[in-house]
Order: C-alpha cells, then sequence, then structure tokens
C-alpha cells in the first residue's frame, strides 16, 4: 500500500464514522433532509476516494448504496430500519477490510458481494411493481450491466494530431477504454485527424457518453449510433464490417445492416436524463475557518518529547540563574520561561482530539444492543467536544464499551419491566464529558435498576473475595465489581459475559493514571465517572522534601497547606490518630513515618491536604520547596509494581524526584 | 514562472494526492477545503486555473464557479470540476455558467493533464 492509500485509509474511516453519526440522525428523523444529504455526501465522497486509489469494490458498493439514497431524496423510496441497517452493516464491513493490514485482504471482492447484492435485492423488493423504479433502474445508474454495442464517430472542428496532446485526442482514449472497442483514425496527408471511429460494447449508456464531450463541443462535432444489443465484437464477421467501414468499402447502413439490427439514431438524451436534482447539500461538518492538516502520530510524539527535555533544560536553566547574579542573565531566564511555558500548553493541545468519534461508535453500540435484546434505549451524549489524548482515546474505547454494555445489558430494564415501575418504555444510556483542572471526566449513567448491593455482597462471599464478616462501605462493595470473575446477573448473557472484562477496564484506567467511581441507587440508576488527566507526560506538582528525598505530589490534587508543629504529628499513642490542621480533625499520612523513620524529625511539617474520593485527608512532609513543571519519565520495570509512584521526573539541579499518586500511598498504608 | 493551481475538495487524501501529483508536473499548487476558502483564495491570489470538486459542505463546486464567474477580476481563471457527479444536467448547468472542464473521478493521468494543460492555455 502506498503513502497515498494509507492516508485514504485513515480518512475513510473518519468518513466512516461521519456515516455513522449521519445514520444515527436519520434513523432517529427519517424526514429530515439534514442528516439525508450528510449520508449522500459522505457516501459520494468515499466513492470518489475509493475509486482513485483503487479500492473500487468498495468504491461500487458505495455507489450501489448511495443510489438507493438517492432514491430518497427524489422522495420514491422512504428512510426505513431495513435501510439504515443495511447501510450500516455494508460499511461495518468497509471498516473492517480498510482495516486488513494485508493489501489482497482489502482487495478482495468476495466480502463485499453478499452487501453489494443486498443493496441491490433492496431496491428490487421495496419497488417490486414500480414501473416509475423499474425505468429508471433499466436506463438509470442501477443497472448497468446491459451491454451495448455502439459505434461513436467524432469529426475534429479544428485542426489536431494525435500527438498534439489536445483533450480530444485524450477524450476519445477515454472512450475506447470504456470497453472492448475497436478503432480507426482517418488522417489527412499532413497528419490532421480527419476522424475517429469507435465501436464499443459498454454498458455505459449513451447519455452518459455524450457527456463526455461536453466542454469540447465547439472543437468537434459526434455522434453515436447503436448497433445492437450485446458485444456484437465478439462476432468475426462484425470485425471484418468494421474494418470495411473504417476504409469506406461499406457505409454506416450497410454497417447497422451487417450488425444485424437497426439502430435508431442517438442521442435520446432526453429521455435518459438522470432524476437527479441540484444538490443544495446542508451538511453539519464542522469546518470552522480553521484548515487541519493531518500529521502522523509519530512526528509529535517526538516533539512532545523534545518539548519535556527542553522543560527539564529550563528548569536547570532556572536553578543556575538563583545562583548567578546578573541582571541580564535573570532577564532572558525568565523570559525563556514564559515562552517554554506556552510551548508546552501548546504542544499538549496538539495530541488532543475531540472524543465525538468515540461517542459515534458507542451510539451504534447502544443501538445494536437494543435491539437485539428487545429493550428500548436512548443514547444521549453531552460534551462529545472535549478534547483527549488520541491514544487515550483508543484505549478507553474498549472499557467505556464495557460499561455500556453492561448498562444496557444488566443496568436497563426490559419495556414490560418499566412500564410496571412506573418508568417510561424507553431508558436511557447518558455519556458525559468534560474537563475539570487537569482531568477528563467521563461519566457514563444509566436510568436503569441500579446495582443491588446485597447481591454483590453475596456473591463476593459465596467466592471468598471478602468474609461474611467484613464490614464493607458502599464504595468498598462497588469495587467488588471490579474484581475478576464477578458477575451478578443470573442469567449470563451473551452480551456482557461473565464479569470478565469489568478487571479489565479498572486496569486501563489505572494504567492511565486515572481511576473510576461508581454511584448507584436501586431502581433510580447507575452512574460510573471515570477521571483520567489530561496529559500523560507533563504535569504540575508541588516539590516536597522527605529526609533529604524529594517527591512530587501532583499539585490538582492539592487543596491546601499547612504547617504544624512536628510533635502534632506523633500520635501514636492515642487512640484517636486525627492531627488538628486549621482547626479540623485531618486523618494524616507522614511519609517521613512510612518510608524514613529512622531519621532525625525536622522541628516543623508541612500538611498537604487532598481530597481523595470525596474525603479530607493529610499528607505530611518534611517541607515544601515550591511548584514544579514534573516531565513524568517512567521507571524501570522493578519498580512498576510500586503503583503509588507514578514516575520520576528530573529536577533542575540534575537529581531525581519520585512522583507519588496520593490515593494509591494511603490504599498502601491502609493494607 | 510556475502556474499556480488551486485544488479545492473537502477530502483530503484526494486534494493531497491531486495537489502532489500536480507539484510534480511542475505547478504550484494551493489546496482549500470548500468554495468559501477557494474563493477567499482566489480573489487574493494569482492563480491559473481552479481544480474543484462538485460536492462539498459549506460552498458546493457550482457555487464556487458562480462566485468565481461573476466578479470581473476573477472571471477569465478557467474553473474545471474533478469530481464522481457524472449528471449531464449538472454538467451543462456548469457548462453555462462559464465551467472550461470536466474531469471524472478516477482520472486517467493523461487525459487530467491535457485538459489541464489546455484550460491554462486556452482559458
Amino acid at each position: 500500500m502506498d503513502n497515498n492509500q494509507k492516508r485514504f485509509v485513515e480518512d475513510a474511516l473518519d468518513l466512516l464514522n461521519e456515516l455513522d453519526e449521519g445514520l444515527m440522525q436519520l434513523e432517529a428523523n427519517p424526514i429530515a433532509t439534514a442528516p439525508l444529504e450528510q449520508v449522500f455526501r459522505t457516501l459520494h465522497t468515499l466513492k470518489g476516494g475509493a475509486n482513485m486509489f483503487g479500492f473500487e469494490h468498495i468504491g461500487e458498493l458505495a455507489h450501489q448504496i448511495e443510489t438507493l439514497y438517492d432514491l430518497v431524496r427524489q422522495g420514491t423510496l422512504q428512510v426505513s430500519d431495513g435501510l439504515i441497517s443495511l447501510t450500516l452493516q455494508a460499511f461495518d464491513t468497509v471498516r473492517d477490510i480498510l482495516q486488513e493490514k494485508d493489501i489482497t485482504k482489502m482487495r478482495g471482492q468476495e466480502a463485499l458481494q453478499y452487501h453489494l447484492q443486498a443493496a441491490l435485492d433492496f431496491l428490487q423488493n421495496t419497488l417490486p411493481s414500480s414501473t416509475y423504479a423499474l425505468e429508471e433502474s433499466s436506463e438509470g445508474r442501477l443497472q448497468k450491466d446491459i451491454l451495448a454495442t455502439i459505434l461513436v464517430r467524432v469529426v475534429p472542428a479544428i485542426k489536431i494530431t494525435e500527438e498534439g496532446n489536445h483533450p480530444l485526442v485524450f477524450i476519445v482514449q477515454d472512450i475506447a477504454a470504456l470497453g472492448a472497442s475497436k478503432q480507426h483514425i482517418s488522417k489527412n496527408e499532413s497528419g490532421e485527424i480527419d476522424h475517429w471511429a469507435i465501436i464499443i460494447a459498454t454498458t455505459v449508456r449513451p447519455a452518459e457518453l455524450e457527456t463526455y464531450f461536453i466542454f469540447v463541443e465547439g472543437e468537434c462535432t459526434f455522434e453515436l449510433h447503436h448497433l445492437g444489443v450485446g458485444n456484437l465484437l465478439e462476432d468475426e464477421k462484425l470485425h471484418q464490417a468494421a474494418e470495411d467501414y473504417f476504409h469506406q468499402v461499406i457505409d454506416l447502413e450497410q454497417l447497422k445492416t451487417e450488425a444485424g439490427k437497426f439502430a435508431e439514431h442517438l442521442p435520446f438524451s432526453d429521455k435518459l436524463l438522470d432524476g437527479e436534482t441540484e444538490a443544495e447539500t446542508v451538511p453539519n461538518r464542522k469546518i470552522v475557518n480553521d484548515t487541519i492538516i493531518k500529521v502522523s502520530k509519530r512526528k509529535i510524539d517526538d516533539l512532545l518529547n523534545w518539548i519535556s527535555e527542553l522543560i527539564i533544560l529550563q528548569s536547570r536553566l532556572s536553578d543556575i540563574n538563583s545562583r548567578i547574579n546578573s541582571t541580564d542573565f535573570n532577564e532572558v531566564t525568565e523570559q525563556l520561561l514564559l515562552v517554554t511555558n506556552h510551548l508546552r500548553d501548546t504542544s499538549l493541545e496538539i495530541g488532543l482530539v475531540p472524543i465525538e468519534t468515540l461517542v459515534t461508535k458507542f451510539k451504534r453500540l447502544v443501538r445494536d444492543l437494543s435491539k437485539s435484546m428487545g429493550k428500548k434505549v436512548n443514547f444521549l451524549s453531552e460534551g462529545a467536544d472535549t478534547e483527549m489524548d488520541k491514544d487515550v482515546i483508543e484505549i478507553m474505547g474498549e472499557p467505556i464499551m464495557h460499561i455500556i454494555r453492561n448498562a444496557i445489558d444488566h443496568g436497563i430494564e426490559t419495556p414490560e419491566e418499566r412500564k410496571a415501575a412506573g418508568k417510561s418504555e424507553h431508558g436511557t444510556v447518558k455519556i458525559k464529558a468534560f474537563n475539570s483542572s487537569a482531568y477528563i471526566n467521563i461519566i457514563i449513567s444509566d436510568d436503569g435498576r441500579g446495582i443491588h448491593k446485597e447481591n454483590i455482597v453475596r456473591k463476593a462471599i459465596a467466592q471468598g473475595l471478602v468474609s461474611s464478616e467484613a464490614a464493607l462501605n458502599d464504595e468498598d462493595i462497588y469495587q467488588l465489581i471490579f474484581h475478576a470473575g464477578l458477575s451478578t446477573a443470573s442469567q449470563v448473557s451473551e452480551i456482557s459475559g461473565r464479569g470478565v472484562g469489568m478487571d479489565v477496564v479498572k486496569q486501563k484506567i489505572h494504567e492511565l493514571r486515572g481511576n473510576i467511581s461508581i454511584k448507584s441507587q436501586p431502581e433510580i440508576g447507575t452512574a460510573f465517572h471515570i477521571k483520567l488527566p489530561l496529559s500523560r507526560s507533563i504535569i504540575e506538582g508541588l516539590l516536597v522534601n522527605v529526609a533529604e528525598t524529594r517527591y512530587v505530589i501532583p499539585l490538582n490534587m492539592v487543596d491546601r497547606i499547612d504547617r504544624i508543629p512536628y510533635q502534632a504529628l506523633e500520635r501514636q499513642n492515642y487512640v484517636n490518630k486525627t492531627v488538628v490542621v486549621n482547626e479540623e480533625p485531618l486523618s494524616v499520612l507522614s511519609i517521613r513515618e512510612e518510608f524514613h523513620h529512622d531519621h532525625q524529625p525536622p522541628k516543623t511539617s508541612d500538611i498537604i491536604s487532598v481530597t481523595l474520593e470525596g474525603i479530607k485527608k493529610g499528607i505530611a512532609v518534611d517541607r515544601i520547596e515550591g511548584k514544579i513543571q514534573a516531565v513524568l519519565k517512567p521507571l524501570s520495570e522493578v519498580y512498576q509494581q510500586q503503583d503509588f509512584i507514578v514516575g520520576s521526573t528530573i529536577l533542575g539541579d540534575g537529581s531525581l524526584a519520585l512522583v507519588l499518586d496520593p490515593q494509591r500511598i494511603f490504599n498502601l498504608s491502609k493494607s | 514562472m510556475k502556474k499556480t493551481i488551486l485544488v479545492v475538495d473537502d477530502f483530503a487524501s484526494i486534494r493531497n494526492f491531486v495537489c502532489e501529483t500536480l507539484e510534480k508536473k511542475g505547478y504550484h499548487t494551493i489546496g482549500a477545503v470548500n468554495g468559501n476558502e477557494a474563493y477567499q483564495i482566489v480573489i487574493k491570489n494569482t492563480v491559473h486555473l481552479v481544480l474543484s470538486d462538485y460536492n462539498m459542505p459549506e460552498c458546493t463546486g457550482l457555487e464556487l464557479l458562480k462566485k468565481i464567474k461573476n466578479n470581473p477580476e476573477t472571471a477569465k481563471i478557467p474553473v474545471i470540476f474533478l469530481t464522481t457527479e457524472a449528471s449531464p444536467e449538472k454538467m451543462r448547468n456548469a457548462k453555462e455558467a462559464g465551467l472550461s472542464g470536466w474531469i471524472k473521478k478516477p482520472y486517467r493521468a493523461e487525459t487530467f493533464f491535457a485538459q489541464i494543460e489546455n484550460a491554462i492555455t486556452h482559458g
């Protein structure tokens, strides 16, 4: 596959998402013209691109389906479930084909043959008795397979030679290439072309052949003569007759007689004009006076990598600056800091794309699933323009899909159940995305039957995951859902499987340094809240010092900072372990006690207050050194098991600091 | 001097492909994603030929053609449509509006270049 084809595949996959989106809208509102135009136009673009880049089979399928939507536009056909399903299924296959690694598989005809036939059948079955439609299809674009032999005679009105590079020369060649053909060029003594005669067996309609000459009308005259149905060139006798005609041994009438059929004179284009109307397209694509270019992901990763190196160098420079007493140097350093920060912010945005593509996929999923399960589900999305790292979007696709699948399978009740419970027959699954500080939030909620805590606990006890005496709070119970192998559905359906997956969901989110929490109320619904860091590589943090070791605590978690005497922390001998900070009791974790307890304690301790899952907690450190931009570097494999360390960062003086995850450090000390 | 061709297509892979093909042949190219953007470029730059798709969002090829031909300053710039559209009616309408040529996608390279060269030379 060459680069152009690769780029086409990328673009085509985007187009397919747009198509899905349009089809969803069309299904929701079958008489609206805007989505119809979008679907039509997308099919049209896809057809053009596919034909251009050597995927003619895809082009052909797009063409056939486009024809169906054209009939909808003309009011001959109505949007139906069948039509939408047929289109969705056909282009699902196209999507699969485009994602094949192997070009020969991509070119495979068989996979699309079924859908092509389905499209043709659809037309036949929908419009069996309509003479209008049959007329349309016999001369129109649908049944192109009526083969006819035609004589095309072209007489140039200007002086041109075969080598003249005039468009007409190539137009004639294009026509000859439309089927099996035999041609003759008659020239005068000086090599100028007197006329062309081409006998061609083609499925292309005469009206379409005429269009080849529209833009050279002033430069030539042409005639089309119908010689007969089928490929008459297969007959040896006609070959001879053609040669005779070319060399003026016989005239046109004799040729026609030879051809065995009398042909009417063409053109009869008036009868054959396409029924198409002018396309006043009102597509809802968002091209906001901004040109978009595609850049390879590798280049962006490269750029980000170098910018992170720049940030490290910048902080070293700032460090040196603080030790050198020079106004000039100071000024440059500060300006550089400003520029570096801008560069960092801009570069972080480059890799971000709206989660819209993902949302379209989900719409499909909800539609297909609810249909197959006999449930009625509305899918709502909010904040689809929220931007996320492209990699993260790809990683999150599966986990979110799994949650939605569960919501429909386990959450949403059947229409009868819902009615009996006094709810509307239609359930709702909603995905909401928004930014908050340095996080992306994704909330997937449903208004189904909710999670029954007792069922989970019973199951967990039965499987020996927890002891029957354990006192579990809501949070603990919901976290059990993420345990491998736990499923509460009394009948395991083939759709959401056996609870395999929720553990993977959690794992994937943790890999991205995010977290997931659940809120649920019986009979009201369930909400999964996923929180992911905006950037995967650069975080703002508080640089802290504990026993001469430096750590970074992500700034977005920090609520406030207080300094207290160290003695106030020493509560080993008390029952109440909370420490009073800012006149409030706070559960405090001392990093010194966790990792450096044998060192000489300082006089004071700085308490960093953080809010974890709604509860205020404190982290005690020796002292806070300041705010830094930490460029996250992964730790080697040996340390990757230590999940309370997010990564490391290199400081201005070249030393290393560990970046902590407050949530997990508390979990660690709990266990 | 290199001749400048404005390539208008909302589908990036085709636009890029056409631009690259033309650049290889020694033309200078500018890309635009719809008729409105194209028209802005035409009135602000020296463009020798406009090669446009027919079906585009915002402003279609036909609308672009009409804008160019109705502005005395740009009316002389030849416009060619490069499209999968093949309706004779549309082709006739476009010709009446001043279109110089209609190249169907997929095209043969020779025909493509001959039409472009012809349009640039003869208008």
